[in-house]
Order: C-alpha cells, then sequence, then structure tokens
C-alpha cells in the first residue's frame, strides 16, 4: 500500500514538470562500419567509442550504436555480417571490435555510462540464402556476443558500461516472417535488448488499424519486431511522417496487447528533420511514451 | 536511456539519467531483467589501469563499386538505392549511393556519407537532381591509387534515359556531364 502511495505521488510530481519532460536530448553519435579487413575494425571500434567518450553529453547512460550491416549466416556454422564495405565479419571479428569499443570507451570515458549495441540489419537475408532458422539464430548468436562483450566489461571492471543489441529492421528490405525471426532468436538466447532502429515504411500515417506496410508487412509486424520479447524501439525518424506512422504501431500495440513506448529516436542529419525535431515530432505525438535518448548517425 | 523501472499498483515508472517516462502499464516481464541491468551501471570504473588501444595504423580501402550484395546504411524511405562506391586512405572516408527519393521514385538522388576517421567525425549529405528518374553510378576512379584523390574526384551518372550527370566530390554538386 506504502508502496503504491510513493508510486503515486512520483506521477504526481512528475505531472508537474510537463516542459522538462517534451525537452529533446542531445543526441549521441552512432556509425555505420567501414571496415577494410576484420582488423581494421578493432582499431575502428576502438576509436568511435573513445571519441563517444569525449563528446558524451550528460551524466546519464547512452546507446553507443555501432552497425555492423547485414545480419549474415557466413557457412553452415557460423553467423555474422557483411558490413558496408562489403566486407564479411564472423561474430567472433565482431566481438572483437566490441571489446575494442568497450576499451576505447573505457580509456577516454569523462562522465556517464554506455550500452554498447551490436547492431546489424535485416538487409536482403533472403536473397542472401537464409532461411528463417538461419536468421532466428543470427539474432540468437547476436545476443549470445552482447553477453560475451558484458563478461568482458564485467573482467574488465568496466562498471560504465553493459550492452546490447540492436537492428535497423526496413520493410522494404525483407520480409516480415523472417526479420520477426531475428527478434525471436535475441529473445531465445534471452540476454540482450534488442533495439530496432529500423523504419515503419509505407504503414499508414493515421488511425490505429492493423493497416498495410510496404513489401506485405502490416502494422502489426512493425510492432512485433520492435517490442516483442526484448525488442525495444529507437524508431527511424527522419521526416515527420515517420513520427506519423510509429504512432500508428504504438496506438495499433497498446490498443491490442498494452504497454508500448519508446525507447527514444533515430535520426540523422541530412534527412528531413534535425535530430532535435526528430526525438520532438514523435514525442508530441506520444507524450510520455518516449524515452530520453536520441542516436543520430551523421550528427 | 532507461536507468530504474519500479512498479506499484499496475503503474510503472521508467526512470532515466535525467527524466522519467511514464506509462499506465510497464514494459512487459520479459524486458524487466534487462531494464534494470541497464539501470545498475555505474558512472566510473573500478578499473582506473588503461587499456591497452589495439594499433592504430591507417587501414584503407581502395575505390570500389558497391552492388547489390553490399548493405546500403541508407533508409528505404530516404533513399530507393540503385548501387554504390566507396574509397578510404584510412584517415577519411567517401561512400556515395545513387539511386530515388523514397517517397518520389522519379527524382533523381545521390546520398554521401563521409567519415573523418582522426576527428571522429560522420556527415552524411543528400542531393537531389530533379526529375531525372532512378540515378546509377556508372564510372568513378577504382583502385588503390586513388585512395586519397579520389574523395575530391567527379563520379560519372546515369540515368535511365537522358544525358549523363556529373557528380562533383569536391563541391558536393550535381550537374550535366
Amino acid at each position: 500500500m506504502r508502496l503504491a502511495a510513493s508510486a503515486a505521488a512520483l506521477l504526481v510530481g512528475l505531472a508537474s514538470f510537463p516542459a522538462a519532460a517534451a525537452a529533446s536530448p542531445s543526441a549521441v553519435n552512432a556509425w555505420y562500419l567501414y571496415g577494410s579487413s576484420p582488423g581494421a575494425l578493432k582499431s575502428y571500434a576502438y576509436a568511435r567509442a573513445c571519441d563517444f567518450a569525449k563528446s558524451q553529453p550528460g551524466s546519464g547512460v547512452r546507446l553507443l550504436l555501432l552497425d555492423f550491416g547485414a545480419a549474415r549466416k557466413l557457412d553452415p556454422s557460423t553467423w555474422g555480417a557483411i558490413d558496408f564495405s562489403n566486407t564479411t565479419l564472423s561474430n567472433g571479428d565482431i566481438l572483437a571490435a566490441l571489446k575494442g569499443a568497450a576499451d576505447g570507451y573505457h580509456n577516454c570515458h569523462v562522465r556517464g555510462g554506455v550500452d554498447i549495441l551490436y547492431g546489424n540489419s535485416n538487409y536482403h537475408m533472403s536473397a542472401s540464402g537464409m532461411s528463417s532458422a538461419d536468421a532466428w539464430y543470427a539474432g540468437y548468436h547476436q545476443s549470445e556476443r552482447s553477453e560475451d562483450l558484458s563478461d568482458y566489461q564485467a573482467a574488465k571492471g568496466y562498471d560504465s558500461e553493459t550492452s546490447d543489441a540492436a537492428s535497423d529492421m526496413e520493410p522494404s528490405w525483407d520480409g516480415a516472417a523472417i526479420t520477426k525471426q531475428l527478434v525471436n532468436g535475441d529473445q531465445g538466447q534471452g540476454w540482450a535488448l534488442y533495439y530496432d532502429f529500423g523504419s515503419a515504411d509505407g504503414c499508414p500515417r493515421s488511425g490505429s488499424v492493423d493497416g498495410p506496410c510496404n513489401n506485405g508487412w502490416h502494422v502489426s509486424d512493425v510492432a512485433y519486431v520492435s517490442f516483442h520479447g526484448l525488442a525495444l524501439p529507437l524508431p527511424e525518424i527522419y521526416y515527420s511522417a515517420n513520427a506519423n506512422q510509429w504512432t500508428v504501431v504504438r496506438k495499433w500495440s497498446n490498443a491490442n496487447q498494452g504497454g508500448y513506448f519508446f525507447a527514444g529516436a533515430t535520426a540523422s542529419h541530412g534527412a528531413g528533420l534535425t535530430a532535435a525535431s526528430a526525438w520532438s515530432t514523435l514525442n508530441s505525438l506520444n507524450s510520455g511514451l518516449v524515452d530520453q535518448e536520441l542516436v543520430c548517425f551523421g550528427c | 536511456m532507461l536507468r530504474l523501472l519500479m512498479c506499484a499498483g499496475g503503474l510503472c515508472a521508467l526512470a532515466t539519467g535525467t527524466r522519467f517516462a511514464v506509462a499506465a502499464s510497464g514494459p512487459r516481464p520479459e524486458k524487466a531483467a534487462a531494464l534494470m541491468r541497464q539501470a545498475s551501471v555505474a558512472t566510473t570504473d573500478s578499473n582506473t589501469e588503461p587499456a591497452d588501444p589495439p594499433e592504430a595504423a591507417p587501414q584503407p580501402i581502395p575505390a570500389r563499386m558497391l552492388g547489390s550484395g553490399a548493405p546500403v546504411p541508407i533508409p528505404p524511405s530516404v533513399l530507393q538505392a540503385r548501387n554504390g562506391w566507396l574509397v578510404s586512405n584510412g584517415r577519411t572516408l567517401v561512400a556515395v549511393y545513387a539511386g530515388a527519393a523514397g517517397n518520389d521514385p522519379s527524382l533523381g538522388r545521390l546520398v554521401i556519407v563521409r567519415q573523418d576517421l582522426v576527428a571522429g567525425r560522420q556527415t552524411v549529405r543528400t542531393l537531389d537532381a530533379g526529375p531525372t528518374g532512378a540515378l546509377t553510378i556508372a564510372t568513378a576512379p577504382l583502385g588503390s591509387s586513388v585512395e586519397t584523390s579520389a574523395q575530391g574526384a567527379r563520379i560519372s551518372v546515369r540515368r535511365d534515359d537522358g544525358p549523363a550527370l556529373r557528380l562533383d566530390l569536391a563541391t558536393d554538386s550535381v550537374g550535366s556531364g
């Protein structure tokens, strides 16, 4: 009873600070990884994490999103990614790079903490020959490597760090069924939060029904990959239309399943909205349901 | 960034480093453990010794075309990509992606990703070429001898019909070829 009363008091207190709740967070940089080799990737990730630590705003824990490219099955027993330079990376290579990022953040740490994310995407998984089972294992091993990174961080005494996973899941890039398996595999392994920094491409911009999106997806599919299991939405908000589409996803999910909220927003410099406007636009349509996180490619 | 999860009486508050996000019903139980793990992250390290940095020698990427097998970082809502091109001298990197605007296939579009690997900066620039239809990179410098010079080069861009265009990377402008 006393706990409930305390929670109620907290809610009343929070409600008295609407202006502070609506302020956009400072953006932190996210990176597309282009590696000439697996070895190059480690020094690249080390340097980017050091940059991140030096410029990290505030004293909170922020997301360092490293996008390693498209999830891939490399051989019958090896999963990994193909990065943006078309370099093939095993999960072992990626873990080495993530450890480099952990070292880089530690060496350059100034304030706050970090959650280092192993990011990939659903880009053309089917076309590369991956089955739904392969995608499940891709998500499973992605989470497993995130846990391996956490073990490394703990063993090294990097108490200001933790690790999770992320995926740029775009309806236009592959089917809903195979993409859901990334989320399911992550949940099956059970460690990593799975941030969806993808889009709701082609979804309706108003209403709350399970309307169609690009490539045979529906609003419910986007809701699934962004909130099922350990998934959390960190949606791409590059144009105001994106915020409208994600609001439909939220409304559908809350009407049918409940509890949906946004872990923040993903922005990009050079798109229609500035980073701050991306977060504010999403928040204006989902007041109180957008967490204080803003990652940005190219800011 | 979620820092703390508090639930009572069916109401859950998600406490963050700088604010609280409040939901009428909290995240599902399967997320709770991971969210609590995040909440336990400290702001200092118990290890005060620096880690050994990796070897930091520049790692160039010879200029190369990027075909359909290479993932594209630009989302389809921004660019319906046809192909790309990439070069890095290990200190600075330029990637160009060609195609059409995500919301208008008649609008030719180029997206340029630049990374300054020394200063730790990344920029993404979108250039619209007008009603050209989707664009494809036709010819561009290739190989290891142009890893620096090609970053300011001119790239020939093909349209489905009509004369070729030229992207000038020194000025980030698109003009007739």
